[in-house]
């Protein structure tokens, strides 16, 4: 296992950026709202405030200028001018009249002349008549009578507010003229209205305003300056006031305007509804973007990674990723499987190419030992036979002969005997020479035998054991069949082998799956089957509580009686002439099946009855 | 060659990394050891019995052995500089654990174009093609295959400085 180091995993990773980016989105939501949406909203309250306060006032004068309007229809009229100078008496029983005030909407009109006389005047409270003089703005001393009942110039009016005895009023005055606005100024015609509750309630129903005038509000006017407007933003409402004058010019009234907040308030419920909406929707898109990320990248890599450790724990190379997507993700996973795949194929040659390699060194160095070894041994015979070959030269037969001739006088005789001692201790010297090199060809001869218990040491080295897909050791065990061959032979290979793995040498398992195949080709070859079939398949079976797979080859050629079958892995064993002999034989393929943990049998029905030989391996793990 | 007294000498020079192998040479390549009852016993043949036919004067070798490629170039280049070079020089191939045989038998035909250069070895990795490639002229090279008859590569030798 690896000793690395894990971080977070990259889910969680991606989990706690999502929620850190929805929080962050959140906040910087609620800081927008708040900052810049609501304050909008606020000053689109307070412009209503302002609106409202200007409507209300501009109410006001609208009713002072129709009061205007109306006394500037009466004041120039000839009748009137008449009347006030005494020359029409019945103008007043005419016109000066209750109803006239009632379709005027007046409450008080009164007529002076130019010495301020009052000539006439009627006073409406509560729909009752009272005396002009009740108002007060007309007795001598009150400082507004001289602006309004001392009108002697055809130029001036007076129009505003006053305040009289009994409340505000909107008052207007003018000269009476003749109809054509010409002088000379008769007297001064003076009309009012209450600013009482009624016009209050006529005002707002007119403006939907709620305004509210003070007349007595010290402080309010005080705390405004004069014309000037002012607001109070309040909980339920923002307070718009302005101080009005009077036609003196002094602070009169504070008129008041209350707009309710409910701008802000429906601001304040849309910034609300806005984040709830904002916060719900960034929760789903980044749920959902989580679900994509989860879906499209992380499950793909956390396969992809898992895919990984499973390659590295099973070391199976042609494992494939279960990927099928063909975004990058998948083209990684993709590339990934064909990188694998160029691993084991490069993996898969460096194992040929290391096992051809140490097969070769081994057999080079074996050669070039025993080779060298051999080499005095030969020698020392050679050398051994040239010594005997001298010894034949001998001529002891003919010296024998010559001591025996009795012609052969004593000297030469002596001379004889002493070739022929001489001639035996040359065979004893040849003897000892011999024993000599016999010695150093037994020497040699062990020391070969010991180049070859080396080689048994290796022999016993067991071979790198690899997970090995059968379907992909068979594709090439199979080609050992000649290829002019295979119309004549029905190879039929199992669908399904691609399930199984085994764990084996991958040269050996290709040797001994080659070796049965082309066995039973050959026996098909001889048998002379007119339609020669081999079939191949696989199926997984226990042996001794260990899952093993069953690779079977059957062929329907020459087969093998019961005798045969016990001895058919014996080593030396065949079927075939020694001609016909091709491969490692079936006793080479047991021990080699059984060096990689399985075992092999055979079966057969008999002669001419086909057979089969069946290969158990261990099952891959993981594989 | 030389000649001493009407004997001609082929001077050899073998390199071989086991001792065994070395023995050979120096008993195929080497003058017969005759032993005093031998000298006794061939007098004696000679005045008792009629004679055999004469052998022919066969050239005898003046050999020099070693075991290690740089010796047998120490050897070479030695001889060269004496002016007494070797006629023909054997070489296994396999020599650890200096240079092998080739790279020997490359820098003795830098020394000596002429010298007649004899591969033995129980196996060579090195194709015969490299090796005419490595040591030219292809004439002048041989290669023999261990085991073998050192007294039969004792007569190769021979008829090889013959058609020198």
């Amino acid at each position: 296992m690896s000793n690395r180091a894990t971080s977070l995993p990259l889910q969680t990773k991606a989990s706690l950026t999502l929620a850190v980016l929805i929080c962050m989105f959140i906040v910087a939501s609620w800081l927008i709202l708040r900052q810049v949406i609501m304050p909008a909203f606020d000053d689109l309250e307070m412009t209503a405030a302002k609106s409202d306060l200007k409507r209300a006032e501009m109410a006001l004068r609208t009713d002072l200028d129709n009061l205007e309007a109306v006394t500037a229809d009466w004041a120039p009229w000839d009748d009137i001018h008449d009347y006030v100078r005494g020359e029409n008496p019945g103008f007043k029983r005419s016109n000066l009249v209750r109803p006239t005030l009632d379709n005027l909407g007046l409450d008080f009109m009164a007529v002076y002349a130019l010495d301020d006389r009052p000539v006439w005047a009627q006073l409406l409270v509560d729909g009752e008549q009272q005396p002009i003089t009740a108002l007060g703005i007309f007795s001598p001393g009150d400082a507004a009578a001289p602006l309004l009942t001392s009108q002697d110039r055809a130029d001036v009016h007076t129009a505003g507010y006053v305040a009289t005895r009994l409340g505000p009023v909107l008052v207007s005055s003018r000269p009476i003229l003749r109809s054509d606005d010409a002088g000379p100024v008769a007297g001064v015609l003076v009309m009012g209205q209450f600013l009482d509750d009624a016009r209050l309630g006529r005002l707002r129903d007119r403006t939907e305003v709620d305004m509210y005038w003070d007349l007595d509000d010290e402080a309010a006017g005080l705390a405004a300056p004069l014309g000037s407007p002012t607001f109070e933003v309040q909980a339920d409402g923002i307070s718009g006031r302005k101080v009005l004058a009077d036609i003196h010019g002094n602070a009169l009234l504070t008129l008041h305007s209350q707009t309710p907040r409910s701008i802000s308030g429906l601001g304040g419920q849309t910034v609300s509804l806005a984040l709830l909406f904002l916060t719900v929707a960034g929760l789903l898109v980044t749920v959902f973007v989580w679900v994509m990320l989860r879906v499209t990248i992380l499950k793909p890599i956390e396969r992809l990674a898992g895919h990984m450790t499973e390659i590295r724990q099973s070391g199976n190379l042609l494992h494939r990723m279960p990927v099928q997507s063909n975004d990058e993700i998948g083209a990684l996973a993709h590339q990934f499987d064909d990188l694998t795949g160029e691993v084991h194929n490069a993996r898969q040659a460096l194992l040929d190419q290391s096992f051809k390699a140490g097969k070769a060194d081994t057999a080079a160095e074996v050669l070039h030992n025993i080779r060298n070894a051999m080499t005095p041994m030969i020698n020392g015979l050679e050398r051994l036979g040239r010594s005997f070959k001298v010894a034949d030269n001998l001529r002891i037969e003919e010296a024998t002969a010559q001591i025996a001739d009795p012609e052969c006088t004593h000297e030469r005789r002596e001379k004889f005997l002493q070739y022929i001692d001489a001639s035996f201790r040359h065979v004893a010297g040849v003897g000892e020479a011999a024993t000599e090199d016999l010695a150093v060809a037994t020497s040699q001869a062990r020391q070969i035998e010991g180049i070859l218990a080396d080689q048994e040491k290796f022999a016993n080295v067991a071979p790198i054991a690899e997970t090995l897909g059968v379907d992909e050791v068979v594709d090439e065990a199979v080609h050992v069949i000649p290829r002019g061959a295979r119309p004549g032979v029905d190879l039929e290979i199992l669908d399904g082998l691609d399930t199984f793995a085994v764990t084996a040498h991958r040269i050996g398992l290709l040797q001994v799956l080659g070796n049965l195949i082309l066995n039973a080709y050959e026996s098909i070859q001889r048998s002379k089957a007119p339609e020669g079939r081999i079939h191949i398949e696989a199926a997984t079976e226990t042996l001794d509580d260990q899952e093993m797979v069953r690779l079977t080859i059957r062929d329907n050629g020459g087969g093998f009686n019961e005798n045969t079958s016990e001895r058919i892995f014996q080593r030396g064993f065949t079927s075939k002439t020694e001609a016909e002999t091709n491969g490692l034989g079936l006793h080479w393929c047991a021990n080699a099946v059984a060096s990689m943990g399985g075992r092999i049998r055979a079966e057969s029905r008999g002669l001419g009855q086909g057979a089969e030989f069946h290969v158990l391996l261990p099952a891959a793990q993981g594989g | 060659m030389y000649t001493v007294e009407n004997q001609e000498f082929i001077r050899v020079l073998v390199a071989d990394d086991d001792e065994h192998v070395l023995e050979c040479y120096r008993d195929a390549f080497g003058e017969q050891e005759t032993t005093n009852h031998m000298k006794a016993l061939n007098e004696l043949a000679a005045e008792l019995f009629d004679p055999v036919e004469d052998i022919v004067d066969q050239p005898k070798f003046d050999i020099v052995a070693c075991n290690q490629g740089e010796d047998a170039v120490r050897q070479a280049a030695a001889a060269a500089e004496k002016g007494t070079p070797f006629d023909v020089i054997i070489l296994d191939v396999r020599m650890p654990p200096g240079i092998d045989g080739v790279a020997a038998g490359s820098a003795i035909r830098a020394l000596d174009p002429d010298v007649e250069i004899v591969f033995v070895t129980g196996y060579s990795d090195v194709p015969l093609e490299e090796l005419q490639r490595r040591v030219p002229p292809p004439m002048r090279l041989h290669y023999f295959n261990k085991p073998l008859s050192f007294t039969q590569l004792a007569d190769d030798v021979v008829t090889m400085m013959r058609e020198h």
